[in-house]
């Protein structure tokens, strides 16, 4: 992994999203297109858990799986080790609903496009980077989309601090584990979901954060894409 | 009057924009009895939608103009979504009945009847086998019907179109690439054809034939457009500089 | 004619509804459906509960067996959740393995019994690395009408409540262990969540414990699991339309109420089972 980093990484330019008003998260590092074979592809970093993300369609669909109005979108989820269990196919599960509310499908009836996230290594966050993995895959890809969404993972620690974009020490040590979807238009919650048990007013203190949050990765896609484009301008 | 729009619109003309952004239409609620003119409204492109009073964009990439009131966003991708009146390369993947199954990387195979050549007729029918490379153009592409190609134009001629490719070269870039090299004033196929004769045919879902007078040559020349997708401008003139001086 | 309005179009049908403030079933858009609970169900298992809530309809059983404590929870039994979406609930699902649905909600159901810690799994060692008790929780659909996983919650929760577990002792001189089947006591339920569905229509309208159709027809759907402290468990949102704070606060609004409501049913049938006996 780090040697991947460091190779990908180092003229892209990483990117430090650190305390202004308190929120602050770890360095994010993204790469599009880098896979030749897949229709779009990006890798995301944060801190050191790093998802690789690669998108195909639209292609044609099994006759078993096709819907008339729409596409199908399938998203696979592949753990650093060992198969996908139940935890990634739920994991799968909240990626897939929040992409296809992102994405325009009714533009592309009767074909299939699939998602697949190749975890590189967990060091915390990791639903939150497997969704910003994936929204910069399928921009790559070239989809059409209403809107960008974002992941945010909060950790509630023991003392009741809020901790964005927690490592995975920090998630062990946390009593509540909350991760969100924010929206790029209305910074609205699209999908939410939570380890542990914590109060009404601290899932109002989270979403608020994750808010905050979205607004700088959401900044940092902008900057990655207009990186990316600069090339051919 | 969308004028507001328009200004707003035009000074972000050449910038990256990412799907969800969006432009607000002037309130257009005061009607201009004396103006009979009607409110000018853009004309959407790919890339961008119009919904009630909104312009919104879905895709990212480069926002371009071209006057007076088209917009479009410049995205680059891979993969080809079949748009009508567009020119491209198939591949010929199985004969059946009245119609040829070509491959166009689309999402679904696209049909071209046997008629739709120059001079067929029931009687005569156009020798095109599975495999081959057919040069076609769209005449029915949407998203709820399947595609067709024909290889004749509006007066039944050919012009250019139809079976093509002894000893040349298939190879596959980005759409983008592909609509720079077939943009009116191209600096790539300028560049090209400073180094040595070719032929080239360019289809808009990312195909491009080579074919030069010697087999190395179109290798060079293909491996010359595969690159030319990541790299800048002098970095590109950089390396066919080189290739003059060292291949020539 | 509404029976041909509804098989042709039937998001309009729907909507037609919601625009009355009411739902085709009569309900108002934050009214649940009638539950019934039904405890002592199946007289095999260690406790057991069945749940009706409108059509959808839940049987939960819970074995107790001894076993070895893991190696990294030495001092911890533990609990095994299991869903069963069979045929027979619906045309929609066809047998052999679990499909997509029937494990998301067993993982929903694991992620709750950890969250909110209904059980101390302490509590269910006997001795520590050697011997504990493990739980299974097996629940059926039976009748699959939209929102299982109010009712999976239910019926996981009020049979729990009714398990009564042998007391079981350690010999000390051959180690193996005794079970006393005549001195059997209630398992210690520490929290009591309850969980309350809500489903999006057209990214706005928001109702409550949707049937199978409105789920299928819902733009997105929303689980709020909270317990009698007004502690949230869970706040499960897959996905779908965006929602904004106001609307989740709603949502928690209506849990807040739901809660009691069930907590009172649940008494009451344990009441009632009681005088009965």
């Amino acid at each position: 992994v780090s040697f991947l980093r460091r190779s990908k990484f180092e003229e892209g330019g990483m990117m430090e999203v650190s305390a202004s008003n308190n929120v602050s998260l770890r360095e994010f590092g993204c790469e599009q297109n880098l896979l030749s074979r897949p229709d779009g592809s990006a890798s995301f970093v944060q801190g050191d858990t790093s998802v690789m993300a690669g998108v195909y369609g639209p292609a044609e669909v099994k006759v078993s799986k096709e819907i008339y109005d729409r596409a199908t979108l399938e998203v696979l989820l592949q753990p650093k080790v060992g198969p996908a269990g139940v935890r990634e196919q739920s994991q799968e599960q909240c990626v897939r609903e929040t992409c296809e509310a992102a994405l325009l499908l009714s533009l592309h009836p009767r074909s299939s496009l699939t998602l697949i996230l190749q975890v590189l290594h967990d060091d915390g966050s990791l639903l939150s980077c497997c969704l910003n993995a994936a929204c910069m895959a399928l921009m790559d890809a070239g989809l059409s989309m209403s809107c960008l969404f974002c992941g945010v993972t909060c950790a509630i620690g023991a003392d009741g601090d809020i901790i964005a974009d927690p490592t995975a020490a920090q998630e062990k040590e946390s009593r509540a584990l909350m991760t969100f979807a924010i929206d790029s238009t209305e910074r609205r919650v699209m999908m939410s979901s939570t380890k542990g048990s914590f109060s009404v007013q601290e899932l109002q203190e989270c979403v608020a954060v994750s808010q905050k949050a979205s607004e700088k990765v959401f900044q940092f896609y902008r900057d990655s894409v207009r990186r990316r484009y600069s090339k051919n301008l | 009057l969308a004028s507001g729009m328009f200004s707003s619109l035009k000074e972000k003309i050449g910038e990256v924009l990412l799907p969800g952004d969006e432009f607000v239409f002037e309130s257009e609620d005061t009607i201009f009895l004396t103006d009979n003119v009607k409110p000018e409204r853009p004309v959407c492109g790919p890339g961008l939608r119009q919904s009630g009073n909104r312009l919104v964009v879905s895709k990212s990439g480069v926002l371009r103009h071209k006057p007076p009131h088209t917009f479009w966003m410049d995205s680059q991708q891979w993969r080809y979504v079949p748009a009508k009146a567009e020119t491209v390369i198939g591949i010929v993947t199985s004969k059946s009945g009245d119609i040829f199954k070509v491959d166009v990387g689309g999402s679904e195979q696209a049909s071209l009847s046997y008629l739709a050549f120059e001079g067929a007729t029931k009687r005569n029918r156009p020798n095109v086998q599975v495999g081959d490379l057919v040069f076609a153009q769209f005449t029915v592409a949407n998203k709820d019907m399947e595609p067709e190609l024909v290889c004749i134009d509006g007066s039944g001629r050919a012009n250019g179109m139809g079976v093509f490719g002894g000893g040349g070269l298939l190879l596959k870039v980005s759409l983008g690439l592909v609509r720079r090299l077939l943009a009116p004033q191209s600096d790539i196929r300028s560049d090209l054809e400073q180094l040595f004769p070719c032929e080239l045919v360019v289809g808009m879902n990312g195909r491009i034939w080579v074919r030069a007078s010697t087999i190395q040559q179109t290798l060079i020349i293909s491996n010359l457009l595969q690159s030319c997708d990541t790299l800048t401008a002098p970095q590109r003139r950089e390396q066919f500089r080189k290739l003059q001086k060292g291949g020539l | 004619m509404a029976a041909g309005f509804k098989t042709a179009e039937p998001l309009e049908y729907h909507r037609s509804f919601l625009k009355e403030n009411c739902r085709p079933d009569g309900r108002e858009l934050s009214e649940f459906r009638s539950t019934t609970l039904n405890i002592g169900s199946i007289s095999t298992a260690d406790g057991s509960a069945l749940v009706k809530l409108g059509n959808t309809t839940i049987i939960c059983g819970i074995k107790a067996e001894l076993t070895n404590p893991t190696v990294d929870a030495p001092g911890k039994g533990y609990i095994v959740p299991n869903v069963d979406l069979p045929p027979l609930c619906s045309s929609r699902f066809r047998p052999g393995p679990p499909g997509e649905q029937a494990q998301a909600a067993s993982q929903f159901i694991a992620d709750i019994i950890e969250s909110s810690e209904v059980i101390k799994k302490e509590d269910l060692c006997i001795g520590r690395g050697k011997l504990c008790w493990v739980l299974y929780c097996d629940i059926m659909c039976l009748d699959y009408d939209g929102n299982i996983l109010d009712a999976c919650v239910v019926a996981l929760l009020a049979a729990l409540k009714t398990t009564q577990l042998p007391e079981v002792t350690i010999n000390k001189e051959t180690s193996a262990p005794e079970v006393n089947f005549e001195k059997k006591h209630k398992l210690n339920i520490h929290r009591h969540p309850v969980s309350v569905s809500f489903c999006i229509f057209d990214d706005s309208i928001l109702i409550v414990d949707p049937t199978a159709e409105e789920e299928s027809l819902s733009t997105a759907r929303l689980t709020v699991v909270m317990d009698e402290e007004d502690q949230l468990c869970s706040l499960h949102k897959p996905g779908g339309t965006p929602l904004s704070g106001e609307k989740l606060q709603e949502c928690i609004k209506r849990a807040t109420a739901r809660k009691g409501e069930i907590h009172k049913l649940i008494e009451k049938v344990i009441k009632s089972m009681k005088t009965a006996q």
